[in-house]
């Protein structure tokens, strides 16, 4: 068919601009300057299209970050709780309210006989202790002029030192001796060191707790803090001793440490067995005691965090689409005002797709710029937050939040461009703008 | 002037095979055929205008054409039609051969880039761009690297002597610059056809003898032209006159 012979003789546009070098690449560094241009010439008109595309990506980014700084938190304290340790405790830990209104009223407090049961019958653990602490604003440590209210204290089994992440700085821990004679001797934390012996040797010092007197015997490792709650803010007795004068009826946690994770399970099986038939709970009922482990917390925070995550996404979408929109209709207006330009391009040879490009990078321009503005906000607000609780930017939130707010403007930008690039070139040109 | 016409060549490859229906179409060495073009605008209300009622003629290659007439004689729409802006309400126009109805869009926007050169009437020049910029745009949609282009550009300016002027937008320039910025830009793609509507209408004597000269020196090296103009002096440059009047041809003489 000789028209198609004719059409086909004549050089294909895209292959003839290929050969004369970086056609495409050209044109769209003609469409990155129009664009940024184009940011430059309408700087608020352009801050307030893209404030939904900014909040959606700022709240993306601090929530990911603020996720991410409690990762980090449970992985270095929560999970390493103690490796392998289970607690055997009053209550279930992570439950939901219901189960937990059921538990109040069924449990039993962990007794010292209890942990002596299980300390005696449970098979080839590699630790076992118990520790009985409350939190309680009475609770008041003094030193000659100095008080503290908010120092934790508990009552410890000398073996605790090898479960938990404590580690001896100076001194030594509660000995066993300790234990059996209810000494009236102290292991403390740094905080305590800070605030009673900013530059004196504490050990050998007499610190009132709750209006007794304890000989400091050992101090510990600083821990750091995390959440904003120091970790270091503790004054531990021994846990006769503790039981003597403070609580005797108070619930135990006995902690067991296995040698590995695969004893670990098997160990709670038995733990839980032996407890149950000591306390003979029937067949079919719940246990009236909790067995927790890091696993148990952990599950909690993925739940948790998936919720969380639910609703950020969920929030996110919302602006996202809220700012698209408006690019969308900021870019109709920017086609309709520049219907001429258009129009005198495309007289000079723009084709179809040079005009596209324009004004589809002219949009993923306009929304990355929104999306780095969220950035460096999210930047000031994780900082803010990261000072009284816990929030660190990864990466990948920043680079999540650039592509998703480019992906909008992409997305968003495809309808208005199409409008320009069907334009009719002599038409276009006939409009005044 | 130099010239490359790589699109050219490829163009005049395919020339034998030009038929289409029962149109004729043009034989060898015709640049531009228009058989029988309308072009009519719907008012509404059963109004019609008539910009075009029946055009029919040919350009051979490297003719110098002037058309002349009256103020809305449908001057500008019939170089909007050979320019491939337009579209005919009915008739047939080729093109090198090519039945223009029947190119794809990119293969006009080819055509428009790189084998026309076209000066509007209104010079058509982006407002918030440079002179350079704007007439770095035919090179820019021809995927020319930028060092080349500003070359180009600046060489294209140069030539209209507004060396002095690149970086001015048009509104810092006169009415004769702007017309000039038009006349290089539409140079600057080295087009083997320059449409150009009233390139001189507002220069002053000594300036559009400058331009005609650059449009003398451009019909000697092979190129094709066809300018719209009011005044004789203008239209003697060329070797034929199209006489319009009311969209119809009325006169198309030959001058020597
Ligand atoms: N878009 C349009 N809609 C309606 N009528 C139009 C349109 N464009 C042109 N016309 C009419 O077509 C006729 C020819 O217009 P054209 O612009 O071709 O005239 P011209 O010969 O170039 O005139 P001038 O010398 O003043 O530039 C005029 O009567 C004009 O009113
Ligand atoms: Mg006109």
């Amino acid at each position: 068919m000789s028209s198609f012979g004719q059409t086909a003789s004549l050089p294909h546009a895209l292959g003839v601009r290929s050969k004369t070098g970086s056609g495409a690449w050209v044109t769209t560094r003609e469409a990155f300057w129009i664009a940024l241009e184009a940011l430059r010439t309408h700087k608020l008109r352009s801050f307030l299209t893209l404030l939904g595309v900014v909040i959606a990506t700022a709240t993306l980014i601090v929530v990911m970050s603020v996720i991410n700084g409690m990762n980090l938190y449970i992985a270095d304290h929560i999970a390493n709780l103690g490796a392998n340790v289970f607690i055997v405790s009053k209550y279930q830990w992570a439950q939901g309210y219901e189960a937990w209104l059921k538990a109040r009223r069924r449990n039993q407090p962990i007794r010292v006989e209890e942990f002596e049961f299980l300390k005696e019958n449970l098979s080839g653990y590699k630790n076992i202790g118990a520790a009985a602490s409350m939190w309680s604003d009475d609770n008041s440590t003094r030193y000659q002029g100095h008080v503290l209210y908010n120092a934790e204290i508990s009552g410890d089994t000398p073996s605790m030192i090898d479960i938990g992440n404590q580690k001896v700085e100076s001194g030594r821990y509660i000995t066993d001796s300790d234990y059996q004679h209810e000494s009236m001797v102290c292991f403390i934390g740094h905080d305590i060191v800070d605030e009673f012996f900013p530059s004196v040797e504490p050990i050998g010092k007499e610190i009132l707790v709750n209006g007794l007197p304890f000989r400091v015997v050992g101090v510990a490792e600083k821990i750091g803090s995390t959440f904003g709650q120091s970790e270091d803010n503790f004054v531990q007795i021994p846990l006769t001793t503790y039981r003597k004068y403070f609580a005797p009826r108070l619930s135990l946690d006995v902690n067991v440490q296995a040698y590995d994770a695969q004893q670990m399970l098997a160990l709670e099986d038995e733990a839980r067995a032996l407890l149950r038939a000591r306390r003979h709970v029937p067949y079919r009922e719940a246990d009236n005691f909790g067995i927790n482990a890091s696993q148990t917390i952990m599950d909690l925070w993925d739940r948790l965090m998936g919720s969380i995550f639910a609703l950020t996404i969920g929030i996110v979408a919302v602006f996202m689409v809220v700012g698209g929109i408006v690019i969308m209709n900021i870019m109709l207006a920017s086609v309709t005002e520049r219907t001429h330009e258009i129009g005198i391009r495309k007289s000079l040879g723009a084709r179809r797709r040079d005009i596209m490009m324009q004004f589809v990078i002219e949009s993923v321009v306009m929304a990355c710029a929104g999306g780095g503005i969220g950035v460096l906000l999210a930047l000031i607000v994780s900082e803010i937050v990261d000072h009284f609780w816990t929030s660190t930017v990864p990466l990948s939130a920043v680079l999540v939040g650039l592509t998703l707010s480019s992906a909008v403007g992409l997305f968003f930008g495809i309808y208005p461009a199409n409008q320009a690039a069907k334009l009719d070139p002599i038409e276009a040109l006939h409009t005044e703008n | 002037m130099s010239k490359e016409r790589d699109g050219q060549t490829i163009m005049e490859t395919q020339m034998a095979s030009a038929s289409s229906g029962e149109l004729q179409a043009p034989g060898d060495g015709v640049v531009i055929k228009a058989e029988n073009l309308w072009k009519t605008y719907d008012m509404g209300e059963a109004i019609q205008v008539h910009a075009l009622s029946g055009v029919s003629f040919s350009i051979d290659r490297g003719e110098y054409v002037a058309i002349m007439g009256p103020s809305g004689s449908g001057k500008s729409t019939l170089m909007n039609l050979i320019g491939c802006l337009d579209t005919p309400s009915r008739g047939a126009y080729w093109l090198n051969t090519h039945l223009v109805s029947e190119l794809s869009d990119d293969q006009l926007a080819y055509i428009r880039n790189k084998e026309i050169g076209f000066v509007f009437q209104t010079f058509n020049l982006l407002s918030r761009a440079s002179a350079l910029h704007n007439v770095e745009l035919p090179l820019i949609y021809s995927g020319m690297p930028q060092k080349d282009r500003l070359e180009k550009a600046a060489d294209a300016l140069r030539k209209v002597d507004l060396a002095d002027r690149m970086h001015h937008k048009p509104n810092e320039l006169s009415g004769g610059q702007r017309q000039r910025v038009a006349v290089a830009r539409a140079l600057v793609n080295n087009p083997s056809i320059i449409l150009a509507d009233e390139p001189t209408g507002n220069l002053d004597t000594a300036t559009g003898e400058e331009i005609m000269g650059l449009f003398e020196r451009l019909h000697q090296a092979g190129n094709t032209l066809v300018l719209v103009t009011h005044e004789h002096d203008i239209a003697a440059h060329a070797h034929r006159i199209i006489h319009v009047r009311d969209g119809r041809i009325e006169r198309d003489e030959r001058v020597d």
